[in-house]
């Protein structure tokens, strides 16, 4: 009888949502949008972040040594310092011929510039590394004999990098006021559900029912509507995805694309989906402990 | 079963509605409650049903000091009575099944135990043909049945009834009357309030009057209460 319990509850959910659709509808809409705008902010953060780690992941660092400083020995302290990282001496002369590779036809404009023009210099490739540890890496190879000035050429990668990590501040506290706001509203809808009821309410009392036993169906009812809601934004939110990511192909393609997981990725997705059930409670318990506060004032 | 002790309930703002009430009403009794509109009768009915507690004087309900009992126990001592309204408090969203029923949820019965009494419940009003109405396409008669077969759904000890007939024709009066004396005759304290002095007159029963919150006479006939 016990176990049958919250069945019942359940049951007597149900039915109320039936009998009150648009209570229930309101309810539901509501937590969708606030989902819906949460995850749409993490799937978007999500993305940055991939981004900024595939395109980390391309990563050379160039020491640029001081004129007379010997090439060698500073491509072995480089070598010493990144270990199992390809390191390559790149003389002067190396470097113009490079260069004129690069300029193509172009390269007429470097006539008259001869081996002295640029720098000998050290690169280090770094594939895979992440952006802090390019710094890292890059702050060692300052140190080495003769390095006049390092390069990694990702300082608008640093500008992200700090983007991402406001936005994620920005993130959290946009998520929490979300999740008030969205507390609220859903409490002031449950509240109509809450005041639509209050005949029954005051019938169970009379017959004897508990506070729990008149609570409980609304806080499932709370619930019930969260998981609805945020399901539906999650659903959304996969179909945005399928939707949006192969018109981004080109943008991505560097990052080597964007799957589901980085957008997406199950726990984010878990997460949404108990939060909404979680916004959904927190909702329907204040409206009922309100309502019967008042009852109990009266 | 009730005992009143010099039982006062006063409203901020206004008069006291009881005034220095002394009442003791046995097991098994039935017992109208009678006077004026305004008299207290449903203030009475809704101090012993802990709706509301006395300003002063003590009030004991099944040998328990009602001011002592925890609100969280409240509901466990409601259990123990059935109420019956003027305006029946019916759910009109639910079937007469299903208001039937409410009682026995609460008490957590299972379906099978419910649908058996509530299936009882209707027999023994009349009403076992229209358990899946709903209230508002019922007569006033019927929704009263209704409220009276919820009200015993669980075997009270004690039925409250404010104004059980206020709404009804006179036929359909002695209906819900006769159902109430049925409860009585199978055990049930049953508190009658009423101002229908036919109802008094009929039925010959201990009247305790009310006037203006005082205890004007109480007794077992209705002359009394017309000399009083």
């Amino acid at each position: 009888m016990t176990i049958l319990r919250p069945l019942y509850f359940t049951r007597r959910a149900f039915d109320a949502m039936l009998r009150g659709p648009y209570v229930a509808f309101v309810g539901t809409a509501t937590i969708f949008v606030a989902i819906l705008a949460t995850g749409l902010l993490a799937a978007a953060l999500g993305g940055a972040e991939r981004i900024l780690q595939g395109w980390a992941g391309e990563v050379q660092i160039s020491v640029y040594l001081a004129p007379g400083a010997d090439l060698e020995a500073a491509a072995r302290a480089a070598r010493a310092l990144a270990p199992g990282r390809p390191v390559e001496a790149v003389p002067a002369a190396t470097a113009l011929r490079r260069l004129a590779d690069v300029l193509g036809e172009e390269a007429r404009v470097l006539e008259g510039v001869g081996p002295g023009a640029l720098p000998d210099a050290v690169e280090v490739r770094a594939p895979g590394i992440s952006l802090a540890g390019a710094r890292q890496l890059a702050g060692a190879l300052r140190g080495i004999p003769g390095a006049a000035e390092v390069d990694y050429g990702n300082a608008w990668l640093e500008k992200l990098e700090a983007f991402v990590a406001r936005a994620k501040i920005a993130a959290v506290v946009l998520f929490s006021a979300l999740a008030v706001a969205t507390a609220v509203l859903v409490s002031n809808t449950l509240r109509l559900a809450v005041f639509a009821r209050r005949d029954e309410i005051e019938i169970m009392k009379l017959v004897g029912a508990t506070d729990g036993f008149v609570t409980a169906p609304f806080l499932i009812e709370g619930v019930l509507q969260g998981l609805l809601g945020a399901g539906l934004a999650v659903l959304a939110l996969l179909g945005l995805h399928a939707l949006l990511v192969p018109r981004l192909k080109a943008a991505v393609a560097l990052a080597g694309g964007l799957a589901l997981r980085d957008t997406l990725p199950p726990p984010l997705l878990v997460g949404l989906l108990a939060g909404g059930g979680l916004v959904g409670l927190l909702g329907s318990a204040l409206s009922v402990a309100r309502t019967l506060r008042r009852m109990h004032g009266a | 079963m009730i005992q009143l002790f010099h039982v006062t309930k006063e409203y901020p703002g206004d008069g006291p509605a009881l005034q220095d009430v002394t009442l003791e009403i046995d097991k098994g009794e039935f017992v109208f409650l009678t006077g004026p509109s305004g008299a207290g009768k449903s203030t009475l009915l809704k101090l012993i049903f802990c709706d509301e507690p006395a300003t002063s004087g003590q009030l004991l309900l099944f040998g328990k000091n009602v001011a002592k009992i925890r609100p969280a126990a409240v509901p466990f001592v409601r259990r123990n009575i059935g109420v019956v309204f003027q305006d029946f408090k019916l759910l009109s969203q639910r079937t007469v099944v299903e208001n039937v029923a409410l009682p026995l949820e609460v008490r957590g019965l299972p379906d099978r135990e419910i649908k058996r009494r509530v299936k009882a419940l209707l027999r023994s009003v009349g009403l076992e043909h229209r358990g899946d109405k709903f209230p508002p396409s019922l007569s006033g008669g019927e929704q009263q049945r209704v409220a009276v077969a919820r009200a015993l759904a669980a075997d009270p000890a004690l039925l409250l009834a404010d104004e059980p007939t206020g709404n009804l024709d006179p036929d359909r009066t002695l209906e819900v009357m006769d159902l109430l004396h049925g409860a009585n005759a199978r055990g049930t304290t049953v508190v009658v309030a009423t101002h229908d002095r036919s109802l008094l007159e009929r039925y010959k029963r201990r009247v305790v009057a009310l006037d203006h919150g005082r205890l004007v006479s109480d007794g077992d006939s209705v002359r009394r209460v017309s000399a009083s």
